[in-house]
C-alpha cells in the first residue's frame, strides 16, 4: 500500500546531502539542548554521517539523547537550568570534544546573541542566524519598526507619547474596535475595548484616570482590537546567499497560559488566497532581513470584525506579531506536509550551501497536527505533575511520530519545562489526521506521571476544534474542556478491582482463605 | 470494610476475597467477581462482571497507575494502620505541604521563630510564576525541609509548626 503521508526526508535528498556533508567545514555537532529537540537533533545529524554530541545535567543523565549521542558532555550549574545556560562551559565542551559546529535547539541559548557571537569567535560554527539578526528581531520595538518600514502589516496603533497634542486625532483613524492599554501598564490592568468613534473621548479620558491610579502614570497607547484572534505563523528558510522560502503557515491558536498545545498546517481559518499572501508576507519579511537558518514569523489573524461593530466586518486581516530566529517546537508539521526535513536544511545552510531548492518546489500535501505531551494536570489549573516514568507506550501506526525525550526508568522532575514529547499525527486531510489522533493519544501510555493526552483528546473531540473554529482564547472559553469527566461506575469499579488485584497486602489476604471455607463461603451469599 | 483506595479526592472502601470461581470485589452495595492475569509483554487483561480487557498496570509503594479504556489513572492505597493514625494526628495546619511542584525561591522563616497566621513562611516557584506559602495558623516553625534552589514534587512536606507556647502557661 502507498503510504499517505511524506518520507521525511527524501531519501535522495539524504543521500546527497550525506555525501556533500564529507566536505563540510564542521564533521561534529554539538546539541546545546535537551529533551525531545535534543534527540530529534540528533537523529539527523548522525543520518547525515556527522557526529552528535550533548552535553546535559546530571538529572538528564538517563535521557535518552545522553544514550544516543556519541559524546556526551556533563555541565554543571546552581540548578539544572542553569547549566544549559552556561555558555562558557558548553563552549569548553565543543572545543574538548572537537565538535566544530554548536546547535542551539530552541529556548535556552538560541535566541542569545552574545552566545551566537561568542561560538563564531570560538572559531565554530552556530547553526542559526548572524547575531544582528537575532538581535533585530529580539527586540519587539525594534522589530516592528522595521516590518513596517518594508511595508509589511502591522497593527495600527496610535502612541500618545509621539505626540500628545494630536494623540486622540491619531487614535481615531485606527480601524475600529481598538484596545486602549496604559502605556505603563501590565496584566490586562486599564484596558478598555472602543467599539464606537463616539464613545472614544469617553474612553480615553476613564483609561487614563485608571492608569493614573494603578501606575501612577496617565499615558496611553490604542491599537486595532481583534476579535477571537487567531496565532498563524510561518515557516521561512534563508541562506548565506541571499534565497529565501517559506515552507507554509502552521496555526497554533490552541494555548494555555499563552503557551501553544496544538499546533497543525494547513490552517483551517486560511483560503487559497489568504494562504499565499500570509506566506508571501512571511517570506518578504525575512528576505528585507536578509535572513539566514529556519525562522518563523508570527501573525495575528482576525477573521473580521463580527457584523454591526463597525469597520472590518467580514474582512480577515493579519498583522506581525513577532519574529523566532530558530527552529520551533512545532516544526514537525511542516516536515510532514512538505517532505523537508528543517534540521538538515540548517545544517546545509550553516554549512554555507545555497538552498537546494526554489519556492516553486516547496509544495504541501496532506495536513498534519502536532499534540505536545505534558507532564501536567488540566483539571488543576494545567499545574505541573511528577512522577517516575514507570510504563511507556508511545503509539505506533500509519501517519504518527513521535518526537520523545523521555524513556522508562526516568524521572519528571519539576526542574525543567513539562513537556515530555510531541505526538505529530498526519493524514491525507483534517479528518483523517483528526481521526488518527484520537486513536493514537488513546494508545499513548505513560503510567507514573500524569499527563494531559486524556485533555488533548477532549479537546480534539470537540465541536469548536472539529470545525476549525478555535482562537487563543478558546480554552478559556471552554473550561469544561479541562475538567476532569464524572467517572461512570463501571469504570470505577474496573478501577478498584484493577487496584485491589494489584495491592499486595489485599491479595495476600483473599488468598489466605482456605479453598473449603470459600467454597462454603459462597453458599452463604 | 479494612481496606480503601484514594481516587483524586474521594476514598473508595472495599475488600477481596477469593471464591471457588476466583476473585470477589465487595463494594458497600455490590459484589462484583473480578480478575487480574498479567501477560508476559507487561500489559494485563482485567475481568469484571465476565467482561475482559486488556490493561496497562503500574505499582510504586502504594500507587497503582492504571491505563483503561485509553485514559491514565492514579490511585493510592490508604493503609488501615495509616488512616487510624492520620485520624488521631494532630491537624494538617501542623503540615505546609507544596500545592504544586516546584522549587524554593526564598525563605522568610527559620527552626524556632514564631509566626502568625497569614505570614509568609517561603516563596516557591512553578511554571515561571512565584507563589508565596503563609502560615495556616499561629505557631512556633519546628523545621524547614528544603533548601533554596531544591526542588520537590507536589504534596511534598516543605515546613512544619508547632503550637506557640503561650507566656505564663509554660508547665
Amino acid at each position: 500500500m502507498k503510504p499517505t503521508t511524506n518520507s521525511v526526508p527524501d531519501p535522495a535528498v539524504l543521500e546527497a546531502t550525506r555525501s556533500r556533508a564529507a566536505s563540510w567545514p564542521f564533521r561534529s555537532v554539538l546539541i546545546a539542548n535537551r529533551g525531545e529537540i535534543a534527540v530529534r537533533i540528533l537523529r539527523t545529524v548522525q543520518t547525515l554521517g556527522l557526529e552528535g554530541v550533548v552535553v546535559y545535567h546530571a538529572a538528564d543523565r538517563k535521557a535518552p539523547a545522553v544514550q544516543m549521542a556519541d559524546q556526551a558532555i556533563e555541565i554543571t550549574g546552581a540548578t539544572p537550568v542553569a547549566a544549559y545556560l552556561d555558555a562558557k562551559q558548553i563552549l569548553a565542551a565543543a572545543k574538548s570534544s572537537g565538535a566544530g559546529a554548536i546547535h542551539p535547539g530552541y529556548g535556552f541559548l538560541s535566541e542569545n546573541a552574545g552566545f551566537a557571537r561568542a561560538v563564531a569567535e570560538a572559531g565554530l560554527v552556530f547553526v542559526g542566524p548572524t547575531p544582528e539578526q537575532i538581535e533585530l528581531m529580539g527586540d519587539k520595538v525594534r522589530a516592528r519598526a522595521f516590518v513596517e518600514k518594508g511595508g509589511f502589516p502591522v497593527a495600527p496603533s496610535a502612541i500618545e507619547d509621539d505626540d500628545p497634542a494630536t494623540f486622540a486625532e491619531r487614535a481615531l483613524k485606527v480601524p475600529f474596535p481598538l484596545l486602549i492599554k496604559p502605556a505603563a501598564g501590565g496584566g490586562g490592568k486599564g484596558m478598555r475595548i472602543v467599539r464606537e468613534p463616539g464613545q472614544l473621548k469617553a474612553e480615553l479620558e476613564r483609561a487614563r484616570s485608571e492608569g493614573q491610579r494603578y501606575f501612577g502614570d496617565g499615558r496611553l497607547y490604542v491599537e486595532r482590537y481583534i476579535e477571537n484572534p487567531r496565532h498563524i505563523e510561518v515557516q521561512v528558510l534563508g541562506d548565506a546567499h541571499g534565497n529565501v522560502v517559506h515552507l507554509f503557515e502552521r496555526e497554533c491558536s490552541v494555548q494555555r497560559r499563552f503557551q501553544k498545545i496544538v499546533e497543525e498546517t494547513p490552517s483551517p481559518a486560511l483560503s487559497p488566497e489568504l494562504r499565499k499572501r500570509i506566506c508571501e508576507t512571511a517570506a518578504g519579511i525575512a528576505r528585507e532581513a536578509g535572513y539566514r537558518n529556519a525562522g518563523t514569523v508570527e501573525f495575528i489573524f482576525g477573521a473580521g470584525g463580527a457584523p454591526g461593530t463597525g469597520n472590518g466586518a467580514g474582512n480577515p486581516e493579519f498583522y506581525f506579531l513577532e519574529m523566532n530566529t530558530r527552529l520551533q517546537v512545532e516544526h514537525p508539521v511542516t516536515e510532514m506536509i512538505t517532505g523537508k526535513d528543517l534540521v538538515l536544511e540548517q545544517l546545509r545552510v550553516a554549512a554555507g550551501e545555497k538552498l537546494g531548492f526554489t519556492q516553486e518546489q516547496v509544495t504541501s500535501s496532506g495536513h498534519s497536527i502536532e499534540f505536545r505531551i505534558y507532564a501536567e494536570d488540566a483539571s488543576r489549573g494545567y499545574t505541573p505533575t511528577t512522577g517516575p516514568v514507570l510504563v511507556l507506550r508511545p503509539p505506533q501506526g500509519e501517519g504518527v511520530r513521535v518526537d520523545s525525550g523521555i524513556v522508562e526508568g526516568q524521572d519528571v522532575t519539576a526542574a525543567f519545562d513539562p513537556m515530555l514529547a510531541k505526538l505529530i499525527v498526519t493524514g491525507r486531510d483534517r479528518t483523517e489526521a483528526i481521526a488518527r489522533a484520537d486513536k493514537a493519544l488513546a494508545e499513548y501510555a505513560l503510567l507514573g506521571c500524569i499527563t494531559n493526552t486524556a485533555f488533548l483528546r477532549r479537546l480534539l473531540n470537540h465541536q469548536a476544534f472539529v470545525d476549525g473554529a478555535v482562537h487563543t482564547g478558546f480554552l478559556d472559553a471552554h473550561p469544561e474542556i479541562a475538567a476532569q469527566p464524572e467517572l461512570t461506575p463501571a469504570t470505577l469499579h474496573k478501577l478498584l478491582a484493577a487496584s485491589a488485584l494489584m495491592t499486595k497486602p489485599m491479595r495476600d489476604v483473599a488468598d489466605l482463605v482456605p479453598d473449603m471455607h470459600a467454597a462454603i463461603g459462597s453458599w452463604s451469599n | 470494610m479494612h481496606h480503601a483506595f484514594k481516587l483524586e479526592e474521594n476514598e473508595y472502601n472495599l475488600e477481596l476475597s477469593r471464591g471457588p470461581a476466583g476473585y470477589r470485589l465487595h463494594l458497600a452495595d455490590r459484589t462484583i467477581p473480578v480478575n487480574l492475569h498479567l501477560e508476559d509483554d507487561g500489559s494485563a487483561v482485567l475481568t469484571v462482571n465476565g467482561r475482559s480487557e486488556k490493561v496497562l498496570v503500574a505499582t510504586r509503594g502504594d500507587d497503582v497507575f492504571i491505563h483503561l479504556g485509553g485514559v491514565a489513572y492514579q490511585l493510592r492505597y490508604e493503609h488501615p494502620l495509616q488512616r487510624l493514625a492520620a485520624q488521631a494526628q494532630g491537624s494538617a495546619e501542623d503540615h505546609v505541604r507544596a500545592p504544586m511542584p516546584g522549587s524554593l525561591v526564598a525563605l522568610h522563616a527559620k527552626p524556632g521563630q514564631t509566626v502568625a497566621r497569614g505570614e509568609s513562611l517561603l516563596v516557591m516557584e512553578s511554571m515561571k510564576m512565584e507563589t508565596t506559602i503563609a502560615a495556616p495558623r499561629d505557631g512556633v516553625v519546628e523545621s524547614v525541609h528544603f533548601a533554596i534552589g531544591q526542588t520537590f514534587d507536589r504534596d511534598a512536606l516543605l515546613l512544619s509548626l508547632v503550637a506557640a507556647i503561650v507566656e505564663g502557661k509554660k508547665s
